[in-house]
């Protein structure tokens, strides 16, 4: 937080480096955030540069309120909002008219978990992982090797795989706990809609 | 199946926009209750949405997207149409041709608003603790950043020099251009390079700067007071805490090893070896025995996993050690692994 702050007070000043840095860090996870809304990937990617230009043209006069973060997620969720409206997009959604759209509309900004954000808990919490038990789960996952493979290649028995790589999946569970609840009823659905 | 569970269903349901009419009744009347309940759906939704994104990372190219905002910056700021600008450009440059230097730098100073500002953007590349990264540089030159390094170099380079900034380990193989020198940056030293393959290390706060040069030459800037020369196979040593520097003849081939996964180390204390180890596996090392620490040792490793390593550190050094397992503090940050050396005698 306190970067940003930096980094947006030199913004004021038309420090371009700090500008760089702040659409290099919100880009992506802005036009992806953006897809979820309008899925034109053209048309998102305008809309989130046209929001940085405007935040660079009215660089001395602005004033943000809330984060960054939430500031940024609500124009580019207004600027869609406007875009369907205009367009009169035909949402591919079944609509239960007005209730549809106002949870739509919801975000929770402030707490509003970002794609980078995201990815940075899993990976780090891949790299939390102790050396073995990480090996054996990435050559499953990553490398898509099954059990009896990962044995060969490793010289150790397919139970010690078995084994670290259980491990390994408790500790992501115990890890991504906070997200765990979203990922599992995933899961539990791909399960009851086979 | 208790409620929760069937909300939650119900939610992944709607999510993947698989509910019936029922269901959603059913969600819209759950989210009335509370503050909470939308809260809860909101954090669902919002994991839900960014572990399914909508496009694909590599269809979003960040890079051509500033490209073409630069360029609408550009248009924002210029207020004097193209025509004009372009003259007063030439007339500087015929001003310094004709050696008018006052008139050129008044031309200068009276122009500098209404001339399209030139944009340095940097760009910043982190090779993560344990990784290591390639990076090939505007003008071509090639750059390997080792683990747990840095480098911040301008997406243009300048028209004099071609400057970069290093915080850590990189290996170069820079473009020869003897009209722009190729100047790396760190906290001790710059090295200033023209067409040449050249090995810096340079980790913040580390004690020992090194540059090591395996072709072509380099001048080499301390702190702007001493100025030095290297030939190839030739290493250059500072210690920042002695403040000593010297030379000395090497196989500069070995001391970039590490670009190939090579981790290679000749007659230097175990301390320095660990240290490396450390870095390269992203865990703490600690020698808990002096005595072991100054121990000289010689080996080379090459892919093997950490456990490997250790083991045969073991094996042909007078060490055992320990593994700590990682210690958790507040809201899911851990603590590095900690492996505990002692001497074994």
């Amino acid at each position: 937080m306190k970067e940003e702050n930096y980094l947006l007070s030199e913004l004021k000043k038309s420090n371009e480096v700090a500008f760089t840095m702040l659409f290099r860090s919100y880009y992506t996870d802005l036009v992806q955030f953006a897809g979820h809304i309008l899925y034109d990937k053209n048309r998102c990617e305008d809309i989130v540069q046209n929001i940085f230009l405007k935040i660079w043209s009215e660089r001395e006069t602005l004033s943000i309120e809330t984060s960054l973060k939430s500031f940024l997620l609500k124009s580019v969720q207004n600027a869609c909002l406007d875009e369907i409206r205009h367009q009169q997009v035909i949402r591919t959604h079944e609509s239960y008219s007005e209730s549809v759209f106002e949870i739509d509309e919801m975000i929770d900004t402030e707490n509003y978990v970002l794609f980078s954000d995201l990815n940075e808990h899993v990976n780090l919490a891949i790299s939390k992982l102790p050396a073995t038990y990480r090996e054996a789960f990435e050559l499953n996952r990553f490398r898509g090797l099954k059990y009896r493979e990962i044995a060969e290649k490793l010289q150790v028995s397919e139970r010690t795989v078995e084994v670290r790589i259980g491990k390994a999946l408790n500790l992501l569970r115990m890890y991504l706990k906070e997200y765990l609840i979203s990922i599992l009823v995933l899961f539990l659905l791909k399960i009851l809609l086979k | 199946m208790n409620t929760e569970e069937q909300i939650e269903i119900i939610i992944a349901k709607y999510l993947s926009k698989k509910s019936n009419t029922k269901e959603k009744e059913i969600l819209f009347a759950w989210l009335n209750v509370s503050e909470e309940n939308k809260k809860h759906f909101l954090h669902i939704q919002n994991i839900w949405h960014v572990s399914n994104p909508a496009f694909k990372s590599e269809d979003i190219d960040t890079d051509k997207a500033y490209t073409r905002i630069l360029r609408n910056m550009n248009n924002q700021k210029s207020n004097v149409p193209k025509k004009e600008s372009k003259m007063l450009v030439w007339w500087q440059k015929v001003a310094a041709i004709l050696l008018i230097p006052i008139l050129a730098f008044t031309i200068y100073q009276n122009t500098k608003g209404l001339l399209p500002h030139e944009l340095t953007a940097y760009q910043e590349i982190t090779s993560p603790l344990g990784m290591k990264s390639e990076v090939t540089l505007p003008d071509g030159s090639i750059v390997w950043l080792n683990s747990g390094s840095k480098l911040k170099y301008p997406l243009q380079f300048n028209s004099k020099k071609r400057e970069v900034y290093l915080s850590g380990e990189a290996y170069f193989e820079v473009q020869s251009d003897k009209s722009h020198p190729f100047i790396v940056s760190t906290q001790n030293l710059s090295v200033v390079a023209t067409g040449t393959i050249f090995n810096v290390e340079a980790y913040y706060n580390d004690t020992i700067s090194a540059v090591t040069l395996l072709e072509g030459k380099v001048g080499l800037d301390l702190n702007k007071n001493v100025s030095k020369n290297l030939l190839p196979n030739q290493r250059f040593i500072y210690n920042t805490k002695t403040n000593k520097a010297f030379i000395e003849k090497t196989d500069a081939n070995s001391w970039c090893k590490w670009k190939d996964g090579i981790l290679a180390f000749r007659n230097e204390p175990l301390e320095d070896v660990f240290k490396r180890i450390g870095r390269n596996y992203n865990v703490d090392i600690l020698i808990k025995d002096k005595k072991v620490a100054k121990q000289m040792y010689r080996a080379t490793f090459e892919g093997e996993s950490l456990d490997e390593i250790l083991h045969l550190l073991k094996l042909s050094a007078p060490i055992k050690y320990k593994r700590i397992a990682r210690e958790q503090l507040e809201n899911y940050k851990f603590k590095k692994e900690i492996i505990e050396v002692y001497s074994s005698k």
